[in-house]
């Protein structure tokens, strides 16, 4: 029955109590079921692909010590950075200033329509909000006529393609990245204007009387009382963007500008069959950067969402 | 440091539906170079939004706001040089408390970096926050908060401060301490000042003039004393004083005025006063009611009375008296006698309302009939 550890009435296993026990067992449970497809996908990504049929994929490979396991290679990560390289590099140029565009625009917005009072604000609010509501798909003929048709960008970037590390279809990022911040700007817009609600009106008033101007007030005052949330809107607008297929497919289509998402939709794909490690590996590889940013970003998100 | 002029000073705010609503209806007062002007009323009269319009942060619906003898009605208010501080202080809280005083000088002067930091650490010295300078507001007690909000206003050297009820989040008794330094402060600085409050203690105590504020309209402008001792209506006699004086509904017949509960008997010179009213308010401070346990009524403004409810405040006690006793809820008015003395729920007493104490407002229109003599003090102590 009892002993002097648990409480009267308790069952107890080497002095735990036997309810803490199976607390313990269920979460390691869940813990191994949630990282279970993980450790798969990794253990898999380092087999090579030809001792790959066979093998249980979430055994690591330790072939040919122990059979049914595959072979260690780190061929399918060479591979992976060879096919995915271009479409990371064209990811990057994309996602840092879709990025810092749409967070420092939805943040300038969100002070003009919030901490400024003008008439008619809330009108043009309101187109901000109807602009989260736009369906994807809806958009997409509009885009690619926007862009292809309508604006001349390809014809007005080309110039530029003379500079250092600049190529002629870099214009395809260029419509990408203002299509993204465009697109993101009403959900940033919303983001920051929750927090700037909650900024008290006398503390911008006192600003007024000291002799600060709107500008300076959004400098010097809102700015560096925004970063919190800035946190949270690039992170989720990163993230985004970076996961992006649709407007890609969409504006890129195909060729040198493809980006990391487009990229993994063939790669480990032939006639012959596909190659599992390969894929793995290019998924892992494509994963990371958001899994990054979450690592450094994460406690300053906590801190925004909470703020 | 000048003269601030308020003249017909209208503020009408038009809500979502079109309704107009006056805050503000034709306020004009003159604020004299250096003057403490203490802006007074209940919440809701419209003294803040008076305030704001001179600071600039409401546009004036109708009226002239001029400072030193130019319109400043259309300045926005950073070309105002005026400071302000608020109840909430608004402090900047991602700035140290150096930062937050130097902020009003970088973008309202020329001064370089050294004359700034000159500027702001004499201030701070001044408001005895030299040892605060490098912390940030949240780090700060509210009395703290509460001075760097002043040394801010201060260090910019403006022509007028506004403070918009600056002391109402402080606990009662850093509230009295502060009320005295800022009185001192402004002495010291002589700057132009509108103080805005609800607390007619601030009120009494701190301004040089107070100007009474009720919905809307302004009331009376006077010295605290003047305010006090002789109202200009039922309304700032009502609010200026703690505890409140007292009224009694009355009908004027001849030289008397009568009531269901009792009988007074005016001077010659009161009823010259009343006219031709027919009923009039009849006012009398508790501190002017005197309180006899032992005596007869035989004169007659002494009534018998019986003590409903006593208020022990250990300087003096609030009396609250009752023409009849055994009501469950009478109808009392309050005397405030000297602390030493015993009284007890339930005693009969003889109150006096001594003739030269008493007000009279005309019922219908409030303003005041008569006030109370001034030239006679001793004779209201002889009967306390």
């Amino acid at each position: 029955m009892s002993t002097e550890t648990g409480r009267v009435g308790e069952w107890s296993l080497f002095g735990h109590s036997l309810r803490r026990v199976v607390l313990y067992s269920i979460l390691v449970g869940m813990g191994v079921f949630y990282l279970i497809p993980i450790e798969t996908g990794i253990m898999t990504s380092i087999i090579n692909p030809a001792s790959y049929t066979g093998s249980f994929p979430y055994l690591p490979p330790l072939e040919p010590l122990v059979p049914g396991t595959g072979t260690l290679s780190l061929e399918p990560w060479q591979g992976a950075i060879d096919g995915l390289g271009q479409g990371l590099v064209n990811s990057v140029i994309l996602v840092v200033p879709a990025t810092i565009f749409s967070g420092l625009l939805g943040s300038m917005a969100a002070f003009g329509l919030t901490t400024i009072s003008w008439r008619g604000q809330i009108g043009i609010y309101i187109l901000f909000v109807a602009g989260i509501f736009i369906p994807y798909q809806a958009v997409l003929v509009p885009l690619t006529q926007f862009w292809y048709n309508v604006v001349p960008l390809q014809a007005v970037f080309a110039p530029l393609a003379t500079l250092p590390f600049v190529q002629e279809y870099h214009w395809k990022l260029v419509a990408l990245i203002i299509t993204h911040t465009a697109y993101g700007l009403p959900i940033c817009t919303l983001l920051f204007r929750a927090h700037y609600k909650k900024l008290s009106d006398e503390m911008v008033e006192a600003a007024q009387l000291d002799g600060a101007s709107v500008s300076t007030i959004y400098r010097r005052i809102i700015l560096p009382l925004s970063i919190p949330m800035f946190a949270v809107v690039f992170i989720y607008q990163f993230t985004q963007i970076w996961n992006d297929l649709l407007f890609a497919l969409t504006i890129v289509q195909f060729g040198d500008a493809a980006v990391v998402t487009q990229d993994l939709v063939g790669i480990g794909v032939s006639q012959s069959g596909t190659n599992f490690p390969l894929r793995m590996a290019a998924a892992l590889l494509a994963a990371l950067p958001t899994l990054l940013v979450y690592i450094f970003f994460g406690d300053k998100f906590a801190k925004g969402v909470a703020a | 440091m000048a003269e601030l002029t308020l003249d017909g000073v209208t503020k009408v705010f038009t809500e979502d539906d079109g309704n107009e609503i006056v805050a503000v209806d034709d306020v004009s007062v003159d604020i004299e170079d250096g003057e403490f002007l203490v802006l007074v009323g209940p919440s809701g009269c419209g003294k803040s939004t008076t305030l704001r319009m001179v600071a600039g942060l409401e546009t004036v619906t109708d009226g002239e706001i001029s400072l030193a003898g130019r319109r400043i009605n259309e300045s926005p208010p950073a070309e105002r040089d005026i400071a302000m501080v608020f109840q909430s202080y608004a402090l900047y809280p991602h700035m140290t408390v150096a930062q937050n005083m130097s902020f009003g000088l970088e973008e309202s002067t020329e001064l370089d970096d050294d004359e700034i930091s000159e500027l702001v650490d004499d201030t701070a010295a001044m408001m005895g926050i030299e040892e605060l300078v490098d912390r940030k507001p949240a780090d700060l007690s509210g009395g703290q908060q509460q001075r760097v909000a002043l040394g801010r206003a201060i260090v910019r050297d403006p022509e007028a401060f506004l403070m918009d009820e600056p002391l109402s989040n402080l606990d009662a008794k850093l509230r009295a301490t502060m009320r005295t330094e800022l009185q001192r402060l402004q002495e010291d600085l002589g700057v132009t000042t509108i103080y805005v409050t609800h607390d007619q203690t601030e009120a009494m105590t701190m301004g040089d003039r107070i100007a009474i504020l009720d919905d809307g309209v302004l009331q009376q402008v006077g010295t605290p004393l003047e305010c006090y001792h002789t109202p200009n209506n039922r309304f700032v006699a009502g609010f200026i004083g703690d505890p409140s004086m007292n009224f009694f509904e009355m009908e004027v017949d001849g030289e008397r005025l009568v009531s269901d509960r009792f009988t007074y008997p005016l001077t010659a010179d009161q009823a010259d006063a009343v006219g031709e009213a027919r009923g009039v308010t009849l006012g009398i401070r508790p501190e002017d009611i005197g309180i006899d346990p032992d005596g007869n009524a035989d004169s007659p403004h002494e009534f018998d009375m019986h003590v409903d409810v006593v208020e022990p405040r250990g300087d003096e006690n609030t009396i609250h008296l009752t023409f009849e006793a055994g009501l469950d809820e009478p109808e009392t008015f309050t005397a405030t006698v000297s602390g030493l003395r015993q009284l007890q729920a339930g005693d009969s007493v003889v109150a006096t309302f001594p003739p030269e104490a008493i007000h009279l407002f005309d019922a219908d229109t409030e303003q005041a009939l008569h006030n109370r003599s001034l030239d006679i003090p001793e004779a209201t102590e002889q009967i306390v």
